[in-house]
């Protein structure tokens, strides 16, 4: 079976089990998550909820113990680690809590990191990186190390480097976690001119605001899904 | 790409820890250092005994005959000393008889010398001086170049005329303030005219022909000479070395019989080439180049040991960094690789750098003795294999620990 065209996501009855010493955790118990096209989705709850761990399995980190994922049409929960980081390299952009951009490398480099994985031509690599700083709104700090940027600017660096490869999909974990609140309104303004672009997000956060940002908001609570809300469109995108 | 990726993150990490990745690089530094300096010095060694010192003292291709041997290889046998006491004197009947007879030959001299304890011109003196009375065609054999004035010409041995060639340390001393040509000196308690003044030659060997004085046999044969007759030497000079292996057997067999040796009766005279000198430095030789590997493989496998570590260590202190790269889509060959090139690189900048001090160390050896010593292009390019595989056997243990991260985990390490 191959889902339709328009959905990005699409889980069934995902389980995740840890075996913590003699104790198995089950940290999801069975989701059923459905994620279409150009939609804006914050996934929030409670620490120990399953918040990271659905991240991680939708952004193909790990594998699932039970259940199946299909990730733009394509059924990700029986592949192996090569398959998986190539998903990683071209379907998904991750974007971190804390940046996580390597520190010795320029903003340049930092957003190329994904094209010399996927064996994009050097020159094009550069063309495309510079293209995706300057959609960030940071054509002139290209050739600046991260210690030289502002957190701002260093989110900004790690969201061209998410979506340099044109992925399918965005995974935000508390990208304003580490940002006062002026950055961060910074940052979300971002976001949601990339979904005006027809950007997929899926964003974790615990912040109502930050959350308010999305058009959907999901409730994990115990591994799995409380509560799934459709806000009007005309409210989500005000 | 990601293989220049790979050297460029190694550069980076060199270049930030200048200090570090010597005392990390060390032992491949001190290793290939080793093997480069080592075997240049050896081959310079080579060059210089082959060259300079087995000819300088025998000749290219050249047979030198005595009554007895002069020189020992190996062991001192004083049975054999004692024996060879008693061989018979060689004479000018048996020079000219290997003239006549052995084929091949290319140039062909005698001589006699002896030591005299001065020489001098008015109050000028030069002491303890070689006094050689030379055959025919005994400069042009010996290689002697004249400097100034002449060599001697048939007249000279014609005549038996007290004329001399003077090595350049005694022109010197003597003739400080004016041209020695056709000036008269006495030599012993002869007086005998300076016809010409031999180059100087300098070095190890060159000094003792400095001081030397040639003149020709039939004066030396009546002045000097304690048994009249008696050659000291007969050196015959071959054009290649097949010629002179056949020679050699002539040489002997004319010897032989004329000293009407029976079959089985050793030899009473002594064949010397630069041959027997060479044997002898090949087995020193070869002991050295023996030992070379055990001592270079031990200091590269040290220092291997100490590039895994740094490389541990390295793996540790990057775990972060090795997640973000596994999130955005690294292989875990990818990080194999990337950490396989950065100990290979380091490691091969590290060889280099031995390339460049045994370079250098060869150069003093060179500036500070007469040895011909260069640095051999094999061994650069051994140097340089055997430290990227150091670099790529050492780092294969760190650069699978890297690959092997869980990247969930890797993220998330502080």
């Amino acid at each position: 079976m191959t889902p339709p065209n328009d959905k990005i996501i699409l889980t069934e009855a995902l389980t995740k089990d840890y075996e913590l010493g003699a104790e198995t955790v089950h940290a999801l118990r069975g989701v059923d998550l459905v994620v279409e096209r150009n939609e804006y989705v914050a996934i929030m709850g409670p620490s120990g909820s399953g918040k990271s761990t659905l991240l991680n399995l939708i952004g193909c980190l790990d594998t699932p113990t039970g259940g199946r994922y299909w990730l733009n049409r394509q059924e990700v929960s029986r592949l192996d680690d090569a398959e998986l980081a190539r998903i990683r390299n071209r379907e998904v952009g991750f974007v971190f809590q804390t940046f996580n951009l390597l520190p010795r490398a320029t903003a340049l480099h930092n957003v190329e990191l994904p094209l010399i994985y996927a064996g994009v031509p050097a020159k094009e690599r550069r063309e495309r990186s510079a293209v995706a700083l300057e959609a960030v709104g940071l054509a002139d700090r290209m050739h600046h190390r991260p210690n030289e940027l502002s957190g701002g600017e260093r989110q900004r660096v790690a969201t061209a480097r998410a979506l340099v490869n044109n992925p399918s999909i965005l995974l935000a974990d508390e990208p304003t976690g580490n940002l006062d609140s002026t950055t961060s309104a910074e940052i979300m303004g971002l976001f949601d001119e990339l979904h005006a672009k027809g950007q997929t997000i899926l964003l974790v956060t615990h912040e109502r605001d930050i959350a308010a940002h999305a058009h959907r908001a999901i409730q994990l609570r115990d591994g799995r899904i409380e509560r799934d809300e459709r806000r009007a469109l005309a409210e989500a995108i005000r | 790409m990601k293989f220049w990726e790979g050297i460029w993150l190694a550069l980076l990490q060199l270049r930030a820890q200048k200090l570090k990745s010597f005392f990390t690089l060390l032992g491949v530094i001190i290793g290939v250092t080793f093997l480069i300096s080592v075997i240049a010095i050896v081959q310079g060694m080579n060059r210089f005994v082959r060259e300079d010192f087995a000819t300088a003292i025998f000749g290219v291709n050249t047979l030198q005959i005595h009554r007895r041997e002069t020189v020992q290889v190996g062991r001192e046998d004083v049975e054999k000393r004692r024996r060879q006491a008693r061989n018979p004197f060689l004479y000018r009947a048996d020079a000219d008889a290997l003239r006549a007879t052995v084929p091949g030959v290319w140039r062909f001299g005698y001589n006699s010398d002896a030591f005299l304890p001065e020489v001098r011109r008015g109050e000028f003196r030069r002491r303890n001086v070689r006094v050689v009375g030379g055959s025919e065609g005994y400069l042009d054999l010996q290689g002697w170049d004249i400097a100034d004035g002449r060599a001697f010409n048939p007249l000279d041995y014609a005549y038996g005329l007290r004329v001399a060639v003077i090595g350049s340390a005694i022109a010197e001393r003597l003739f400080p303030d004016r041209s020695p040509i056709g000036e008269r000196i006495r030599v012993g308690p002869h007086t005998y005219t300076v016809v010409g003044t031999l180059k100087k030659q300098g070095g190890l060997l060159g000094n003792i022909r400095d001081a030397s004085i040639v003149i020709p046999f039939p004066a030396y044969r009546g002045d000097f000479a304690v048994r009249r007759d008696v050659v000291d030497e007969i050196a015959i000079k071959f054009r290649n070395t097949r010629e002179m292996d056949a020679g050699r057997l002539e040489v002997e067999a004319v010897l032989r019989q004329r000293h009407r040796l029976r079959p089985g009766v050793e030899n009473d005279f002594a064949i010397e080439s630069a041959t027997q000198l060479l044997d002898a430095w090949q087995k020193i030789n070869r002991i050295l180049m023996a030992a070379l590997p055990g001592l270079v493989s031990i200091s590269l496998v040290v220092g291997g040991i100490v590039i895994m570590n740094i490389m541990l260590v390295s793996v540790l202190e990057r775990t972060r960094e090795i997640g973000i790269r596994m999130a955005i889509g690294a292989r875990r060959r990818d990080i194999l690789l990337q950490f396989l090139i950065e100990s290979a690189t380091l490691s091969v900048m590290g060889a280099a750098a031995g390339v460049v001090f045994g370079a250098l160390l060869a150069q003093v050896v060179r500036a500070a003795t007469p040895l011909p010593v260069s640095v051999a292009p094999w061994s650069v390019a051994v140097g340089v294999v055997l430290g990227l595989l150091v670099g790529l056997f050492f780092g294969a243990y760190p650069a699978s620990r890297a690959a092997r991260l869980d990247p969930i985990v890797a993220l998330r390490y502080e």
